[in-house]
């Protein structure tokens, strides 16, 4: 198909629009997500997901950590309509706070691992060298380890507080953003506009700033929403196996974990937290694929 | 065609060394001496100091790593700081059980996957194609415990035919345990193809689009013939690294899912060797989930050798 | 036409339609053709033309999300678009089949090429059809894959899969762009010959209008989906009736031509004569006896020495991989040579003669006196390596040349009378980053590819600004930006484009902000590496014209570097023939034309195909003699005198 290509520009290329359009990455990315449906969907999902984590207490008249034990284990009622579960605690307050774990520690630790990832990996692919290969090798040796045994570890070592498990899991991503990174930083090198600011003797830095990070956005922000799914679901796996949040707390995994005992009592008491978790994590898959579609950001290739 | 090969062992057993020195150091670096934790915290000073000699960590780090190793090379991992029995037996044992999940996870998901991805490829923007996008995307969704859970509730707990949890120790047989693997396997197969689906949809999209594709179409052959002759040995390159760290990546995922089946595997063993702090165990594991890395990858390597001629003939680029 | 038998392929009003965000963009409209068989036509036109996309219905296929809007295509009698899926299988390659344009791609990557023409079906042996399609040991060759053949190679052996199965009609889509002048000759030939052969009809899609009057008999001249002109190919070359084909036609510019073609609005050709540069014009850059290698094994450039004086145009032309580009991309600093010498020469007339904007001369002058000091500084210390630098360099070690060299570059020019405040006088032997900054400033670099020379995110005005405000050339913001807006003027654009992205524009404009960008810099000494490679014909001519006209306002030293020889004739004032990273011949444009001494080059002149029906055949007799390289220790050159030279050769018989 490809050599129809020449005739695929058709001529009123040759006309620039009349209006000098310059958007910015903000305008452009409100314009993707108008166009593109799956991008609009998971993104409103995500952002429902914050508007209800943050508003919780106004949602809810019960508390997330306290219960009633003489309304343990009752089914869905209107007084609490997902029911409760053993200790009495009302099922959908818990759902409804623990967005605020998932969302607070997910977020920050995506943030972390996507900001570590960027700057390793442009500098990776732009001073390439034995910088690049000593990286990669390093980061290769981590990849090799499965995400949940390094987790586990670095969670036995300095117990399970929120910021070891955001450093812990910046540990564990960080080489596939690095690797994301790298590969599309590497494809952006190459082109002559890089090559002209070479020529020009610019510092690595200017060249990073000024030609090479302004179209890798697209990349890292594609990225961003694709890590952030597989954050949640490692500190809901980590939460589920006993190692992330402690007991009381009011978090997803954690409570499909203790209610699973249950599960032939109150079906509801598991399945609410899994639809939450499940929700967010389509939300966060949908807008990475309906942006990269849209921006033509190959996941695959990029070395996702 | 060699120096792709052997650069690529090379790549890969520097990769392991640098993984196993990973290894020790995290495991070394845990807080908490190891003699003080075996022995309680009441233990007098000098009953300490007796065993970290009896266990050599008076001796320097590289020395411990160094003999390590060495018995590692051998197969011997040294002694559970619980049981006391060697680890190379018990991690063994554990091993050849979830081998029996991952063999059936393997053959399920990749087989299927790559029939739905080439599918869904074929049929682009069809809705074969709209179906399988929305269910591989579903599925790498939810995590392991998620699919677990609802198939225990579906398959166990609604319509009882297989068992929820597994009641045999370590030693049970393969006839014991075969009921019991067909929920774990099947939880970590959906998981799996969802990302190897999609892998292998994105890639056929991309070879159908590509020239030689249309030369072919237009050279009037079958599409059966366009699609297995032309398109899939091409498609499937892509595809091969992802199968590798999908295959690789069980080794984590069988921690979650045998600790939701009570399953004897590595999983479960590894659950417990962290929970009781047994770290010749923890080692041994890590590492034997770092060969099958490894392995992994190079077997993708050997294998986009075969479908790849640029890499086996002559003045063939390596990347 | 009318006495012609039937028409084998017939076209009838067709329109084809591109699905584009929910509207129907009309690709082709109403087109009607005709081809007998045995006769050849020719679709002509520019990119987006939409003649592709026409050639590609002969064989019942569309782009994906297009469709036909009205019309019919039948070959050999049948409706093509009504066929079943059985009936169009046995149309592709029985009776309709199709080259490529590009058979690097074309060719499955996975599959021996013997397997692939074998496929194609038909009851000629494989081995037979690669000897039909002229390769040697065709037993050897169809057991091979397809990136172990050269472009040329590979093109034939597309073309031996398209005749697999005896087909009667051929399509042919650019099926000669992107391979090197001998190369295209070559399979052009082979066309030639097989169409006699086997009584095909074709149909040949390009841009190309030296290909279409050496092959067709007929020529359809497309333009924005619709054809403009039809006509019998001599008769379209000597008598084009509509405007647009005479413009098409006097865009092209010729081996022929003494001069630019300057076209006018209604197609009229005027040869511009070329610029006359001063005798006593001083020496811009120098490049002497230089060697670049590609790691350790195999070198691109060898022993290569030229120089360009001020105001001149010198072509450097040769085919692909003659190291064409690696010289350029040394000059601007993206590439260290291992041995010999390159140097940019202070400019001492330039203060007074600069004939450029207000603004540009006076930031000419800033940046003159700034560097003035920066000189003075560099050459102190460097003076007394001098001495220790030429002994090493008698002995061309490869490592220690570039600090040699520019022991040695400082060592001479303080000896040069010239007190004068040079512009940017230096060893070119270093990496960009290791230059002073006026040296970085004076050798400015045009990029071939106009589409990745830009960045996307940035505004076509900050491309602009940047240089200016990097290399000091603008003091303050609003100067850069007053600046941009007046260069991007000085290559004829509105200055308003400023604030427009690159996708935004066409890319002959892209091309003209590219070059926008190297004047920033206030450079001396331009290199435009094939910057009119990839553009229409129409497009080309402007950009052209543009070369010559800012050449002559600045007196720019310019190294053009291209492969086409047309192009190279109008605009080159010296030509520089390479290949294999070797000089084979050089001197000054029209001697070297009139009479080219070297083999090479009259093969490459044989090659060159004229927008003339006819005139290539004859020139086909000279072309292929064989020698081989003569040049020795004793002499590598022989003088023909007015700086015209031939590297040394003899005949090799057999």
């Amino acid at each position: 198909m490809s050599f129809l290509k020449a005739s695929a520009g058709v001529a009123p290329a040759a006309v620039p629009p009349p209006a000098p359009v310059r958007p910015g990455f903000a305008a452009r990315t409100w314009r993707t997500v108008r166009s593109s449906r799956p991008a609009a969907i998971g993104l409103a999902i995500v952002a429902v997901h914050v508007v209800v984590a943050l508003l919780a207490p106004l949602l809810t008249p019960y508390h997330p950590t306290t219960g009633d034990a003489s309304h343990a284990l009752l089914g869905p009622s209107a007084d609490h309509w997902a029911g409760t579960d053993q200790y009495g605690r009302d099922v959908l307050t818990r759902v409804l706070y623990g967005g605020r774990y998932a969302l607070g520690v997910s977020v920050t630790a995506t943030v972390l691992t996507i900001a570590l990832g960027a700057v390793l990996g442009c500098a990776a692919a732009l001073r390439g060298g034995w910088l690049d290969d000593l990286l990669m090798r390093v980061l290769d040796a981590v990849l090799s380890l499965p995400a949940i045994l390094v987790l586990l570890v670095i969670v036995t070592a300095l117990g399970t507080g929120s910021s070891v498990i955001v450093l812990a899991i910046a540990v564990v991503c960080v080489p596939q953003v690095v690797r994301v990174v790298r590969g599309a930083a590497l494809a952006v090198v190459p082109q002559d506009y890089v090559t002209a600011a070479r020529a020009r003797g610019e510092s690595t830095w200017a060249i990073l700033r000024r030609e090479v990070l302004p179209n890798i956005t697209d990349v890292v922000c594609v990225e961003f929403a694709m890590r952030a799914s597989w954050v949640v679901l490692l500190i809901s796996s980590l939460s589920f196996l006993g190692f992330g949040a402690d007991p009381p707390t009011p978090d997803w995994g954690l409570m499909v974990s203790e209610n699973r005992t249950a599960i032939t009592v109150v079906p509801m008491a598991s399945l609410a937290p899994i639809i939450a978790l499940a929700t967010m994590v389509v939300g966060l898959n949908l807008a990475a694929d309906g942006l990269s579609k849209a921006w033509g950001v190959d996941r695959i290739r990029e070395g996702a | 065609m060699l120096t792709f090969l052997v650069r690529r062992v090379v790549a890969a057993l520097g990769t392991l060394l640098l993984s196993s020195v990973l290894v020790f150091l995290a495991v070394q670096a845990l807080p908490g001496d190891v003699a003080t934790q075996v022995l309680g915290r009441d233990a007098t000073p000098d009953a300490v100091a007796a065993l970290r000699k009896q266990m050599g960590l008076d001796q320097p780090a590289w020395e411990r790593y160094a003999e390590w190793i060495k018995g590692a090379l051998h197969g011997d991992f040294g002694t559970s700081l619980v049981t006391t029995k060697p680890v190379g037996g018990e991690v063994a044992q554990h091993l050849g059980n979830s081998a029996l999940i991952a063999v059936v996870t393997v053959l399920f998901a990749v087989t299927g996957s790559l029939v739905l991805g080439i599918l869904a490829g074929l049929y682009r923007d069809r809705w074969p194609d709209h179906l399988i996008s929305t269910v591989s995307l579903i599925g790498m969704s939810v995590p392991e415990f998620v699919v677990a859970t609802v198939l225990v509730l579906a398959f166990s707990v609604t319509v009882p035919v297989l068992p929820a949890v597994v009641l045999y120790g370590p030693g049970a047989g393969v006839g014991q345990l075969l009921p019991a693997v067909w929920l774990p396997a099947a939880s970590l197969a959906i998981v799996m193809a969802a990302y190897i689906v999609r892998m292998a949809r994105t890639s056929v999209i991309d070879v159908m689009a590509s020239e030689y594709v249309t030369t072919a179409r237009l050279k009037g052959l079958s599409t059966w013939r366009v699609v297995t002759r032309h398109a899939l040995p091409s498609a499937l390159l892509p595809t091969l690294h992802v199968i590798a760290l999908n295959v690789a990546w069980l080794v984590g995922g069988v921690a979650v899912v045998e600790n939701v089946f009570n399953y004897p595997g590595i999983g479960k063993l590894l659950l417990t060797s962290v929970q009781n702090r047994d770290l010749p165990v923890i080692q041994a594991i890590a590492l034997i989930s770092a060969v099958v890395y490894v392995v992994c990858n190079l077997a993708a390597d050997i294998g986009s050798m075969a479908l790849n001629p640029r890499l086996r003939t002559r003045g063939g680029r390596i990347r | 036409m009318t006495s012609l038998p039937a028409p084998i392929v017939s076209v009838d009003e067709l329109s084809v339609a591109y699905r584009s965000g929910g509207r129907e963009v009309p690709v082709v409209h109403e087109v009607s053709l005709a081809v007998s068989p045995g006769r050849t036509l020719a679709l002509v036109g520019e990119s987006g033309s939409g003649k592709s996309t026409v050639a590609a219905t002969l064989l019942g296929h569309l782009r994906h999300g297009s469709r036909i809007t009205g019309g019919r295509v039948a070959v050999d009698g049948r409706d093509v678009f009504a066929l079943s899926a059985r009936e169009l299988r046995r149309l592709r390659g029985g009776t309709v089949a199709m080259v490529a344009q590009n058979a690097g791609h074309a060719l499955t990557p996975s599959m021996r090429i013997g397997r692939q023409i074998a496929e194609a079906g038909g009851e000629v042996p494989v081995t037979e059809l690669l000897e039909q399609v002229r390769l040697p040991r065709p037993r050897e060759l169809a057991r091979r894959y397809p990136h172990e053949l050269s472009g040329g190679q590979q093109q034939r052996v597309a073309i031996a899969m398209a005749i697999a199965a005896r087909p009667k009609v051929l399509v042919l889509d650019e099926p000669t762009t992107g391979l090197d002048v001998i190369t295209q000759r070559g399979v052009l030939d082979l066309i030639g010959a097989l169409r006699e052969e086997l009584g095909l009809a074709a149909v040949l899609v390009s841009h190309d209008l030296g290909v279409v009057a050496h092959m067709a008999d007929e020529v359809c001249v497309m333009h924005a989906g619709r054809v403009v002109e039809a006509a019998p190919t001599r008769r379209l070359f000597t008598a084009p009736a509509a405007p647009y084909t005479r413009r098409l036609l006097s865009s092209v510019p010729r081996v022929t031509d003494a001069g630019l073609a300057l076209v006018g609005e209604d197609g009229t050709r005027e040869i511009r004569p070329r610029a006359e540069v001063p005798a006593d014009a001083a020496e811009a850059v120098s490049v002497r006896h230089v060697t670049i290698d590609y790691g350790t094994a195999s070198r691109a450039v060898d022993g290569v020495s030229f120089s360009v004086r001020r105001g001149e145009v010198l072509a450097l032309v040769g085919e692909s991989g003659s190291g064409k580009s690696t010289i350029a991309w040394a000059l601007a600093g993206l590439r260290v040579p291992s041995g010999g010498r390159m140097r940019a020469v202070a400019g001492g007339l330039r203060g007074g003669a600069a004939g450029g904007s207000a603004g540009g001369s006076a930031g000419a002058v800033a940046g003159g006196s700034s560097d003035g000091s920066s000189g003075g500084a560099s050459g102190g210390p460097s003076a007394d390596l001098s001495g220790a630098a030429s002994d090493r360099s008698a002995g061309l070690s490869p490592g220690g040349s570039a600090g040699a060299w520019s022991g040695a570059s400082s060592g001479g020019r303080s000896g040069a009378p010239s007190g004068a405040s040079p512009g940017g006088d230096g060893d070119l032997g270093v990496p960009a980053r290791r230059r002073p900054l006026a040296l970085r400033r004076t050798v400015q670099l045009v990029f071939q590819n106009a589409d990745t020379s830009l960045n996307p995110r940035r505004s076509v005005g900050d491309a602009v600004r940047r240089p200016l405000r990097f290399f000091g050339t603008a003091g303050s913001r609003g100067e850069a930006a007053s600046r941009a807006r007046q260069l991007i003027a000085d290559v004829r654009l509105d200055p308003d484009f400023a604030d427009r992205l690159p996708a935004q524009l066409s890319g002959g404009q892209r091309q003209r902000i590219g070059i926008a960008r190297a004047l920033a810099g206030e450079p001396e000494v331009l290199i435009a590496d094939e910057i009119t490679t990839g553009l229409d014909v129409s497009v080309q001519a402007e950009v052209l014209r543009l070369l010559d006209d800012l050449r002559r306002e600045r007196e720019l030293a310019c190294l053009f570097i291209s492969h086409d020889l047309a192009v190279v004739r109008g605009i080159a004032d010296r030509v520089v023939v390479l290949r294999h990273g070797v000089v084979v011949e050089e001197g000054p444009t029209d001697v070297v034309f009139a009479d080219p001494g070297h083999p090479y080059t009259r093969e490459l002149m044989a090659a060159a195909l004229e927008p003339e029906p006819g005139v290539g055949a004859e020139r086909a007799a000279v072309a292929v003699e064989g020698w081989e390289d003569a040049a020795g220790p004793g002499g590598v050159w022989v003088e023909l005198g007015g700086g015209h030279r031939v590297r040394r050769w003899r005949s090799a018989d057999g």
